[in-house]
């Protein structure tokens, strides 16, 4: 035990006066009696002609002694350094990505955080950074720990990825100069990216419960031959074991169809499904009774859009598949090249782009890419992770039987084979241009589920023609607002909570939550002006629950296990002492050990 | 009012008992140590010129051919004397109060059966130890011996010694309404010999019995005013405690070896009924 104020022990010489007042014989006060005979004969001496008299140890004297041996101790303040994670200034960085929502992971990682936040006090305060898709602060330097409990009880896993790198970047803008500041990582580590060096100052605690999980990891819509709309739906087992699974599709929250999906285990199976749904229905996809560990990405949503037609037009070889492409890719109209919004260059010579291109193993690279050879016998085998482009878009078992071998800074390489780029998305003059280093027509693409989708997102990407569906962005991508003057917007979120958005907000940030997000925007008057709706989705890479140890070190000068708590006693102290005040009162006035007895007839 | 209309009615119906016989002028209802004209057989004697005629038990003078004379118990009046102490010393926690009452309620009971009651007060007026009160034989009296004990003044040294000598021996009882704290006590209990018995009523205080002081004191005599020096201790609170259940056990022996009923009494509301209900128990009073 040590002292925060060792030198108000020294108060304890005040026990010195207090024994000599007991010895001290008081001046005496008259009191008359009846009669002086009885007293006479107690046979004790009761009378001194000195001042003070032997100190006799009594039961009030012992009381009063240790009552200021307590209170001294109290104000010398002790206590008693406990190891813990907590130091002079922690910040809490809690993981609400979506893989945070499988086998408990978030209420085990929230009740660590809730018990760390116990011992938070003016010698260790908190704050406390949300790591979701936008991290932010939600309390900082707080010395009140139901403040910073408060904090952490609101957070709620969301269906987007964490930016582990951003919160980190925000915990350490919150160190403070004149105080030690360590970041605790409450996370699975998740699949973000973070720099290999360790994390300087740091501690994580994992939390990597797992178990088997269906996910929805695809699901987009287009319109059929019929004039229908049909939408394609992905599911994902991330579980070892085979599972079959009913998905029900509900149009506007009314169950209008089901279908039944086989998925073998750690792969991914593929189901297309006409809907009877028009221009600003919401489809919903559901898992029925998935069971599994992660229940938010068992469900997804979609908008149907509509818009007017753009016209494009193909030039050079062309292919069957192209035009059926356009054909079937509702809001785009195949249009003559003079005139067309869009161009599809298939082989042939680069043309000059003046406008939104896709070019298709063109004889000649546009700027910022140099052709250097052919590659044969190809299967991809990377697509760009969340790239929303592609979206529902299933390549794995694409192969190309020869493709162009492209050397670029500039451009983004979509989807490759080892080395070699396959599909390409890069400007050029000002317009979105996508380059395809194959021939479609040498690749099984076009035979495939996943070509039309992928068509339609490239001419969604490329702005050539109105996708079927609105747009799906993965959750904690904010929505953009174009609150018109005099109005303000109205946010309605997929839980049916309502926010009221500042008029000069650009975006709205609280998407974590995968959904339909009706947006309106409210005139002076209070009316309704007009509306438009966005979609959140679950954020697929979340939903095979990842996690690894994040590599974190000591700050410089310091081990790791250097943090204390300092336990204060005084609070025990005093209230032991008041205790014993109480029980010295009662002495000091009922007299124990003297007991009355009755001799009165 | 000394004594409630109530506990007067209940006064009317007993009698103080007494133990031996009594030695009075006049005819009563107690026995008597002489003979006399009762219906009670006491013994024979031999005739002797004079004898009433009437007293010759014939059968035994034509059995035996001897004249005897039978004789009879006398019964007399009980001649009670009260004796109140107001000394300064009753005076203090209300014992005073509770003292005439308990006199007025022995003389009340003396007087409803028939008994002559005889009042004393000590301290007496003047430089006098004892004060010798009004006397009577039947209710009619109360009201002078009620006016008495109710004017009677309060305070000074008093002492029993004087009073004691006097009622030593005689005839009748005595009651003594007293808190014994007198150094004279012990001699003035073992002097009483009444004939007929008595009472002591040992009223003390409950501030007496346990006393509610702290602290280092000067206890000042309220008689003498004398000074005595007590640190209240818990030693010192028990030892006094102990001091007073001696002196009331003491007091107690005493009195029964002079022939005396005891009863010790706290004074205060309602000490009169209390010793009543006392005396009944220990049947003192019938």
């Amino acid at each position: 035990m040590r002292f925060l104020v060792p030198a108000a022990l020294g108060l304890a010489a005040l026990a010195g006066p207090l024994v000599v007042l007991y010895m001290l014989r008081s001046k005496r006060r008259p009191e008359q009696v009846p009669s002086t005979m009885l007293w006479r004969e107690i046979g004790e001496p009761v009378s001194s002609a000195v001042p003070w008299r032997p100190l006799k140890l009594t039961w009030l004297l012992i009381l009063q002694l240790l009552i200021l041996a307590l209170f001294v101790l109290s104000l010398a303040r002790p206590f008693v350094a406990e190891a813990t994670v907590l130091g002079p200034h922690t910040v809490f960085v809690i993981d609400t990505s979506g893989s945070m929502a499988m086998a408990g992971r978030f209420e085990q990682a929230r009740a660590a955080a809730l018990d760390l936040a116990e011992d938070v006090s003016e010698a260790n305060l908190a704050s406390v950074v949300e790591a979701g898709p936008h991290p932010t602060v939600r309390v900082a330097f707080s010395a009140d720990p139901e403040a910073v409990a408060e904090a952490i009880r609101s957070l709620r896993p969301g269906g987007g990825a964490e930016d582990l790198s951003t919160a980190l970047r925000l915990a350490r803008g919150l160190a403070a100069p004149d105080r030690e500041t360590t970041v605790v990582i409450f996370s699975d580590g998740g699949p973000a990216s973070l720099p290999e060096e360790p994390v300087v100052g740091a501690s994580h605690m994992v939390f990597d419960d797992h178990a088997s999980n269906l996910a929805i990891s695809g699901f987009d819509a287009e319109p059929s031959t019929e004039g229908t709309i049909r939408v394609f739906v992905q599911v994902e087992n991330h579980g070892a074991d085979t599972r079959t699974i009913e998905v029900a599709i509900d149009i506007d929250g009314l169950p209008t169809g089901s279908t039944e999906m086989t998925v073998e285990g750690l792969s991914a199976a593929q189901e297309v499904v006409p809907v009877p749904a028009g221009p600003g229905s919401v489809v919903t996809a559901r898992l029925v009774e998935a069971n599994d560990a992660l229940p938010l990405d068992d469900r997804a949503d979609l908008v149907v859009g509509g818009g007017a037609d753009r016209r494009v037009a193909v030039v050079g070889a062309g292919s069957p598949f192209l035009t059926a492409l356009l054909e079937s890719t509702p809001g785009v109209s195949i249009g003559d090249p003079d005139v067309a919004d869009m161009l599809i260059v298939d082989g042939g010579p680069l043309p000059e782009i003046d406008r939104p291109t896709w070019l298709i193993r063109p004889e000649t690279a546009p700027d910022g890419m140099d052709l250097v050879g052919l590659e044969r016998n190809l299967a991809v085998t990377f697509s760009r992770p969340g790239d929303p482009v592609l979206d529902g878009v299933d390549l794995s078992d694409t192969v190309i039987a020869e493709a162009q071998r492209i050397e670029t800074l500039t451009w983004l390489p979509l989807v490759s084979s080892g080395d070699t780029p396959l599909i390409l998305l890069g400007e050029v003059n000002g317009h979105r241009v996508v380059y395809t280093t194959f021939d479609l027509t040498h690749s099984n693409l076009v035979v495939q589920v996943a070509f039309p989708i992928l068509g339609a997102n490239l001419l969604q990407w490329l702005g050539g023609g109105e996708a079927v569906s609105v747009s799906t962005e993965p959750a904690g991508t904010p929505i953009g607002l174009l609150t018109p003057v005099g109005h303000r917007a109205r946010i309605t979120l997929p839980s049916g909570d309502v926010q009221e958005v500042a008029p000069d907000a650009a975006t709205f940030n609280a998407t974590d939550e995968p959904g339909v997000y009706v947006i309106e925007y409210i005139d002076e008057t209070g009316s309704v002006a007009s509306s438009e709706v966005a979609v959140r989705r679950f954020v697929p890479s979340e939903s095979s629950g990842p996690s690894r140890e994040i590599a974190v070190a000591p700050a410089p000068g310091e081990s790791a296990d250097e943090g204390f708590l300092i336990r204060e006693w005084s609070p025990w102290i005093v209230a032991a002492a008041l205790a014993l005040m109480a029980l010295e009162w009662w002495v000091g006035h009922q007299r124990p050990g003297f007991r009355r007895r009755e001799v009165t007839a | 009012m000394l004594l409630e209309p109530r506990l007067r009615a209940q006064l009317e119906r007993l009698a103080l008992g007494v133990r031996g016989r009594v030695t009075a002028q006049w005819a009563g209802r107690h026995s008597s140590t002489r003979l006399g004209e009762s219906l009670d057989f006491a013994d024979y004697r031999p005739y002797q010129p004079g004898d009433d005629y009437r007293r010759i038990d014939h059968n035994l003078r034509a059995r035996l051919g001897i004249v005897m004379v039978r004789q009879f118990e006398a019964e007399q009046e009980l001649p009670l004397d009260i004796v109140v102490d107001l000394s300064a010393s009753m005076e203090m926690h209300g014992k005073e109060h509770s003292a005439r009452a308990l006199a007025a309620m022995i003389a009340y009971m003396g007087l409803a059966s028939g008994d002559r009651v005889r009042l004393w007060a000590i301290p007496g007026d003047g430089s006098r130890t004892e004060a010798q009160g009004p006397a009577g034989r039947h209710l009619s009296a109360w009201p002078l011996l009620e006016d008495w004990l109710e004017s009677r003044p309060t305070g000074g040294p008093g002492t029993l010694r004087s009073l004691g000598r006097r009622l030593a021996s005689t005839g009748g009882a005595v009651v003594l309404v007293t808190d014994l704290l007198v150094e004279e006590w012990r001699e003035v209990l073992d002097g009483l010999a009444p004939t007929a018995g008595g009472l002591v009523l040992h009223v003390l205080a409950r501030e007496e019995l346990y006393p509610p002081m702290a602290g280092d004191l000067d206890l000042v005599d309220s008689e003498t005013g004398a000074k005595l020096a007590v640190s209240m201790s818990e030693d010192a609170l028990r030892g006094y405690q102990k001091a007073v259940e001696d002196f009331a056990l003491e007091a107690s022996r005493r009195s029964r070896r002079a022939g005396l009923d005891y009863l010790l009494v706290e004074a205060g509301q309602g000490a009169a009924e209390r010793t009543l209900e006392g005396l009944a128990r220990r049947e003192v009073v019938r």
